[in-house]
């Protein structure tokens, strides 16, 4: 890649006056999104004994894989960018502004000034360079695989001087200012040139040497066991938008000892006997027991593409879209709120989660429970009610095939009951509900042997769309190339990915939408996943951030 | 006495090669890519074709799978089983760091398992209530009938959480052994009881215990001095049964307590496909079994006279 200064400039508005950057004072920003706020001024010191399901296992922010991994990458770095999570906005952090030119193939942040690593190496551009250029490009000698996926089309990232860089791409990408502040899966969080230099074997070794900026340091990791985060002193440059007050800027918490218990009872049971603070992955009938007995239940969707069955349009029988109708509106979504999913969740309203900017409300419209309408589209189509009440035209019966993963406690209630309510319209739907690998073995063949694959897309941002639906991309309702619906689908999807004018952006997200959801019928909605923590009543400021992920920051221990 | 000792390290090692090849048959037969896993599956679509060749080079899956069990092999001969799929870790790394857990564990339940074992054996055949012999007699059938997790589920809710006497999560010092220990020992203590009663019974009505008993001596005395020798042996057969006991039990056990172990890491690797530590982990157990088998092969001539005169004529 190229380190010399780009030659023909044409940057665009700064980002403040595209109104992308509001609010440097948001002060209740994080109070919906927390837990138990409350007007006391906070209490230093303690540890938080948190437990969860999945053993952490990468530690590397870039390398991150399950939730918990990310939930501890993030609060051992900072990004360049904070995204507001009731708004979506993009906001300062360790990038004070930044600007791109008008294709949106370049991005120039200006780094703030004073940041340092926890092992006392300062934060500056060559950092951002090295981590970027790792991250995008891979290392093949260090066992560090390239994120193609956060990183299309990277050409480079050059130092304009100590403090400023410009991220280049050879085609537009618009999402790229919202993955600066990603704390998802493979993070867009900054490690030292220490880190950069292990390999990966070594950085999950030991992830102790997994050196970043912060509000915490990783003290101790015992894989399977638990890992112990402590506070880092000194730290003074959280984004401004979190209205963090006292103790000098560091977070209030001494330690946080995260706990891995697979057991879902053994989590509910630490957490009344006093064991734990608090826990993640709550069970959907431990958190009815919970909520009565006076724990507090914090959840918060997580955005971005919901979980939703992909219709795969090249497959017989939903290469028919009266078909692919039926099945999107055969089946009452309420219903799983009356048997399935608690207060936590939100049934499905779109193919995209309310939090994304640019969603809109299907519920009374192309999502509206209308069995009556569902019939009379197949019985005019040509589906005769059959034998067993499944319905058969030219010989054939209506049999879909659904594959889905079992990670989620309410996945499979939920498919088994969406399955219940089609067979009363004549629609055999075969279920298959895996663990994560078995699911990747079938999804490499959906194209082939299944007509509906469900998972979901922890992203807040529209491009998640894009990344999906686009026959140019994802294309996973397999749209045929070269159809007038692939035409329109790239165009309408690309447009998604090319501008970061708000209110274009939010157009091409709605026109995205009717298109995926309304004039294709490409995708069945099913419900918006949630991350649930139960935590005791002395729990203060647990915070969720724009992709659900837990911050630390403000948390702190009341008395008890 | 050498060619029964050459006899029995060479099945040994043909046990340990012979896990090694089945393993490795059975686990590349499987129809899973073990490079798509590597990769998040909403990013699989959008992971270009060179970024994962670059990656199945790293791990060495882009060769014909004959030229990889040849590589791997060899490899496994000089200590080398290759590199975690899911983590990166070096395999003998990945069950290192887990292995001294899971061991402390099988050790203190397979010690905690023969005392009960012996126990309840003893009492049965000393009773002299009938009643009481068929009661005790019951146990070990229903130890291995009840399900471990039901075991454990219900001991750490009456002693952790109920009544607060131990941690309920971890493996720090003796205290948090105690419940895994005793969950794990009450399945692995049924055969062992279940064979230790019968031959316990059996010797009882042999002729040098009437001989004994004519001679004045008690039940208690004849079953201590007598018996508990001569009955004891057969229990060294099963060794192979209680070690897969013991290497089951620990999955659940170190699940429900939240120990770092062995059983975790098989549960983990199984669930990821992680392909080379599967097949470590069964390389790793094959040699603790043929180990295990070898000793009691060895130990056996030592304690019953009779074999060992049988093999000192060969």
């Amino acid at each position: 890649m190229s380190t010399t200064r780009p030659k023909a400039l044409a940057f665009g508005v700064a980002a403040t006056a595209a109104g992308l950057v509001i609010s440097a004072c948001s002060a209740n920003a994080n109070a919906t999104n927390s837990a138990g706020s409350t007007n006391s001024a906070p209490v230093i010191g303690g540890t938080l004994r948190f437990g969860m399901l999945d053993a952490p296992q990468f530690l590397d922010p870039h390398d991150t894989y399950s939730y918990p991994d990310s939930i501890i990458a993030d609060n051992i770095t900072d990004r360049l960018t904070y995204q507001d999570p009731k708004t979506g906005k993009i906001e300062p952090y360790l990038a004070t502004s930044w600007s791109y030119n008008s294709s949106l193939t370049q991005f120039t942040f200006k780094l703030r000034k004073g940041v340092t690593f926890s092992n006392g190496t300062p934060f500056n551009a060559a950092v951002v360079k090295a981590n970027f250029d790792q991250d995008a490009e891979g290392d093949e000698s260090l066992g560090i695989v390239a994120d193609t996926s956060h990183f299309p089309n990277y050409i480079g990232t050059d130092v304009v001087n100590p403090y400023e860089v410009t991220v280049k791409f050879s085609q537009p990408n618009a999402s790229f200012l919202q993955y600066t502040a990603f704390t998802g899966g493979e993070s867009a969080g900054f490690v030292s040139l220490s880190t950069l230099a292990e390999s990966k074997d070594e950085r999950t070794k030991n992830p102790t040497t997994i050196i970043g900026t912060g509000p915490f340091i990783i003290k101790s990791f015992t894989y399977e066991k638990d890992v112990i985060l402590v506070r880092r002193n000194g730290y003074d440059w959280a984004p401004p938008a979190l209205a963090h007050t006292g103790n000098g800027g560091a977070a209030y918490l001494s330690e946080i000892d995260m706990e891995t218990i697979p057991e879902a009872s053994v989590r509910t049971g630490s957490l009344e006997a006093g064991d734990l603070d608090a826990t993640l992955d709550v069970q959907t009938t431990d958190e009815r027991l919970l909520r009565k007995e006076g724990y507090q239940i914090l959840a918060q969707s997580v955005p971005g593409r919901i979980i939703s069955f992909d219709l795969n349009t090249s497959l017989f029988p939903t290469n028919d879209i009266d078909v692919r109708r039926a099945l999107i509106i055969g089946w009452n979504r309420d219903s799983l709120l009356k048997s399935v999913l608690t207060s936590s969740y939100r049934v499905a309203t779109s193919p995209l989660s309310a939090l994304v900017p640019g969603y809109v409300d299907y519920a009374n419209t192309a999502l509206k429970y209308d069995p009556k309408e569902a019939e009379k589209l197949l019985s005019d189509d040509g589906w005769k009610v059959g034998p067993g009440g499944i319905r058969v035209k030219d010989g054939k019966q209506l049999i879909v095939k659904f594959v889905g993963i079992n990670n989620l406690v309410v996945n499979e209630p939920a498919y088994e009951l969406m399955q219940a309510e089609l067979k009363q319209i004549g629609i055999d739907v075969e279920l298959s509900v895996l663990p994560i690998p078995d699911f990747s073995v079938q999804q490499a063949k959906a194209a082939t042997n299944w007509n509906g694959v469900a998972e979901n897309s922890s992203r807040d941002d529209p491009a998640v769309l894009w990344q999906t639906y686009s026959p140019a991309v994802g294309n996973a309702a397999f749209v045929a190339k070269g159809s007038a619906a692939a035409e329109q689908l790239t165009t309408t999807l690309q447009e998604i990915q090319d501008t970061l004018n708000p209110a274009q952006r939010i157009a091409a997200t709605e026109a995205a939408q009717n298109l995926i959801l309304v004039k294709y019928a490409l995708t069945d909605p099913v419900y918006e996943p949630s991350q649930v923590i139960a935590a005791a009543t002395y729990v203060h400021d647990i915070g969720f951030d724009a992709q659900s992920r837990n911050d630390f920051y403000n948390t702190w221990l009341g008395k008890h | 006495m050498s060619r029964y000792l050459l006899a029995k390290v060479a099945r040994a090692v043909f046990v340990v090669w012979a896990a090694y090849t089945l393993s490795f048959i059975l686990l590349y037969l499987l129809p899973v890519n073990a490079i798509d896993l590597l990769f998040d599956p909403t990013d699989l679509a959008t992971t270009t074709a060179a970024a994962k060749r670059q990656i199945a080079a790293y791990y060495g899956f882009n060769k014909p799978a004959i030229v990889q069990y040849f590589e791997r092999l060899g490899d496994a001969f000089r200590g080398d089983l290759g590199l975690s799929v899911q983590s990166g870790k070096p395999v003998w790394y990945a069950i290192g760091s887990v292995i001294e857990p899971t061991l402390v564990l099988a050790v203190c339940a397979l010690v905690v398992a023969v005392c009960i074992a012996f126990g309840i054996a003893f009492l049965a055949s000393r009773t002299r209530f009938r009643w009481l012999a068929n009661l005790l007699q019951s146990i070990p059938p229903a130890t291995v009938s009840v399900p471990v997790f039901l075991i454990g589920l219900v001991l750490i809710q009456v002693f952790s959480f109920n009544l607060g006497w131990f941690p309920p999560t971890g493996d720090s010092g003796l205290v948090s052994l105690v419940l895994p220990v005793v969950t794990l020992a009450i399945p692995v203590s049924g055969p062992i009881a279940q064979l230790l009663t019968d031959s316990f019974l059996r010797e009882l009505e042999a002729p040098y215990v009437m001989t004994a008993v004519a001679k004045g001596a008690t039940r208690s005395w004849v079953l201590s001095r007598e018996v508990f020798r001569n009955a004891s042996l057969p229990a060294l057969t099963i060794a192979g049964v209680i070690f897969g006991n013991l290497l089951a039990g620990s999955v659940i056990v170190e699940t429900i307590y939240s120990r770092p172990g062995m059983g975790r890491l098989t549960e983990l690797s199984v669930g990821t496909k992680d392909i080379p530590v599967i097949q470590g982990i069964v390389v790793v157990s094959a040699i603790l079994f043929a180990l295990g088998n070898l000793a009691v092969d060895l130990i056996y001539p030592l304690l019953d006279p009779r074999l060992k005169a049988r093999i000192a004529s060969q």
